[in-house]
């Protein structure tokens, strides 16, 4: 669990996080998203203790992360992947987070193999493309298994695959009861990963809440056999309707509304759903 | 504004291993492991373990009466120590550097015990690569010494070179922390040392003597003095490492 509570950032002139406010629980994987510049990563730095707080602040797992004995087995990080020293291979990079956190060498082979690095691991860093840099940092993240993850932008550089392994891990801690927080600007990504969305502009919290709630429309979209009699009766029966191609939206509409409209009126439907929105739509109005 | 979703019956259990504190001696180990797992820092040991012996090597074929076997390790100690000052601005200055500072910290937040662990991992590090150091001029100087060869002072010149190797490595790791760039930490420590100290010792010989490092483990190896020299590097370990832990304390990782 992943608790944040008034957190707040000021240096000399500016505000970069502005009094924000959110409870991640287990068994959820939630979606951070912001602009650049609106504090996202800012407010993971503060929740991991690099960056000190102005005022406010945030625990994981009940406790401040400075006051957490072994952080790395409470909470896997990945927040910046080129943290790494190039001169060190990717194996030792990983043995000595492991002994640093108590985690028994044997892991740092699976792990390797895990993330697809088994055959680079004895390379130097400094070889390493990004998207492997990104696997490694995965891979640190897992070493103790940890109930909580905190990762910034983990899907940068990976190719599709590795974007759809990275989609299933998250799902599966999430599934064990896990608590993951990610940060990323692939839209379609995260709109297919998370649970819930945290949305942050200009330092202020401007969303949160379950992603179904919030990319809920206003409305119905509808598809019938002929789209221009239904649109007749639906805005005989007083409705808002648009028309997009062969599809209506019906703006302030249920679909027991519309569902009885057209029944009424004989016409065959193909199609009725809420009309959702998409998260593009929803992060740009929200992030305006 | 928070909504909490369906919690799913299972719930990864906490750990045994999130109570466990990484103990101190673990910490330490590691430091040293990190010092000697790059290019850089394994060059740069093995170049302090490695180089005193040649050096012995060519003043005892070079020279008809070659000095003691105390000024030889105060010549070749101190030449050392330069190196092992970098050993120590690489250890925590080019954390910083690579930006391995943040897994560092995120590991292990407690910034002070984490210098704490550097500063006595290279403590020993430096002891040790001064120990070689050593070991590899006596050792080639026994080789090579003729019937007149002083060995008067060396067992103290032996301890002296350890100790100070030890404390000049502290002092680059207590610089690194404190400006937290390794290009800038190694330029600003050598001209400090070279220029600054060459002035200094030009201008006023007396007040270099009582602020220069190397010159005070000179002094002390060759065994000219002991009091003053011992002041004058627990004055640098003291300020250095006091620095590298305050101000690493304060300074965001961004």
């Amino acid at each position: 669990m992943i608790t944040v509570t008034g957190l707040t950032k000021r240096y000399a002139d500016s505000t970069v996080v502005d009094d924000v406010s959110f409870t991640l629980e287990p068994g959820t994987v939630t979606g951070f998203l912001g602009p650049n510049g609106a504090g996202k990563t800012t407010t993971m730095r503060m929740i991991t203790g690099l960056v000190p707080p102005t005022a406010g602040e945030a625990k994981v797992c009940g406790r401040r992360w400075t006051d957490l004995p072994n952080p790395a087995a409470v909470a896997g990080t990945l927040l910046d992947a080129g943290a790494v020293h190039p001169g060190r291979t990717g194996r030792t990079h990983l043995a000595i987070m492991a002994a640093t956190i108590g985690v028994p060498s044997r892991r740092v082979d699976d792990l390797l193999d895990t993330v697809g690095l088994g055959n680079a691991g004895r390379r130097r860093i400094g070889g390493y493309s990004l998207g492997m840099r990104q696997r490694l940092g995965i891979a640190a993240a897992l070493l103790a298994d940890p109930p909580v993850l905190i990762l910034d932008e983990p899907a940068n550089g990976l190719d599709p695959e590795g974007i759809r392994w990275m989609r299933e891990l998250l799902r599966e801690r999430a599934d064990r009861g896990g608590t993951v927080l990610l940060s990323s600007h692939l839209l379609g990504e995260v709109e297919h990963t998370v649970d819930r969305l945290v949305v942050i502009g200009a330092g202020r919290v401007v969303a949160d809440g379950p992603i179904g709630a919030l990319l809920a429309g206003d409305g119905v979209r509808v598809r019938a056999v002929d789209a221009g009699a239904l649109a007749g009766s639906l805005r005989a029966a007083g409705l808002t309707v648009s028309a997009e191609g062969p599809a209506l939206t019906v703006a302030g509409a249920t679909a027991e509304q519309v569902g009885r409209i057209a029944a009424a009126g004989g016409h065959v439907l193909t199609d009725l759903r809420p009309a959702d929105r998409g998260l593009e739509d929803l992060f740009f109005q929200l992030t305006a | 504004m928070t909504a909490v979703l369906d919690r799913p019956a299972t719930v990864l259990p906490t750990r045994p291993l999130a109570d466990r504190r990484p103990p101190l001696a673990r910490l330490i180990g590691l430091e040293v492991r990190k010092s000697l797992s790059t290019r850089s820092g394994l060059a740069l040991t093995a170049a302090a373990a490695v180089l005193p012996a040649g050096a012995v090597g060519l003043m005892m074929a070079l020279h008809d009466s070659p000095p003691t076997a105390a000024t030889m390790l105060a010549l070749l100690g101190t030449l050392v120590s330069m190196l092992l000052i970098a050993v120590g601005v690489l250890a925590t200055a080019g954390e910083w550097t690579h930006g391995t500072v943040q897994t560092t910290f995120l590991a292990v937040p407690r910034r002070g015990r984490v210098l704490a662990a550097k500063y006595a991992g290279l403590a020993l590090l430096g002891a040790a690569i001064s120990a070689v150091v050593v070991a590899s001029t006596y050792g080639v100087a026994t080789i090579g010494a003729g019937a007149g060869f002083s060995w008067t002072g060396a067992g103290a010149a032996a301890v002296a070179t350890v100790g100070a190797g030890a404390a000049l490595t502290v002092v680059g790791a207590g610089i690194g922390a404190a400006i937290g760039n390794a290009p800038a930490a190694l330029t600003g420590t050598y001209l400090v040392l070279l220029v600054g100290m060459t002035v200094l010792d030009n201008a006023r010989p007396t007040w270099g003597k009582h602020v220069d490092p190397l010159s005070a483990m000179f002094d002390l190896v060759e065994g000219d003095a002991t009091a003053r020299p011992i002041a004058v590097l627990a004055a640098w370990l003291l300020v250095t490492a006091v620095a590298g832990i305050a101000v690493t304390r304060r300074r965001a990782i961004s």
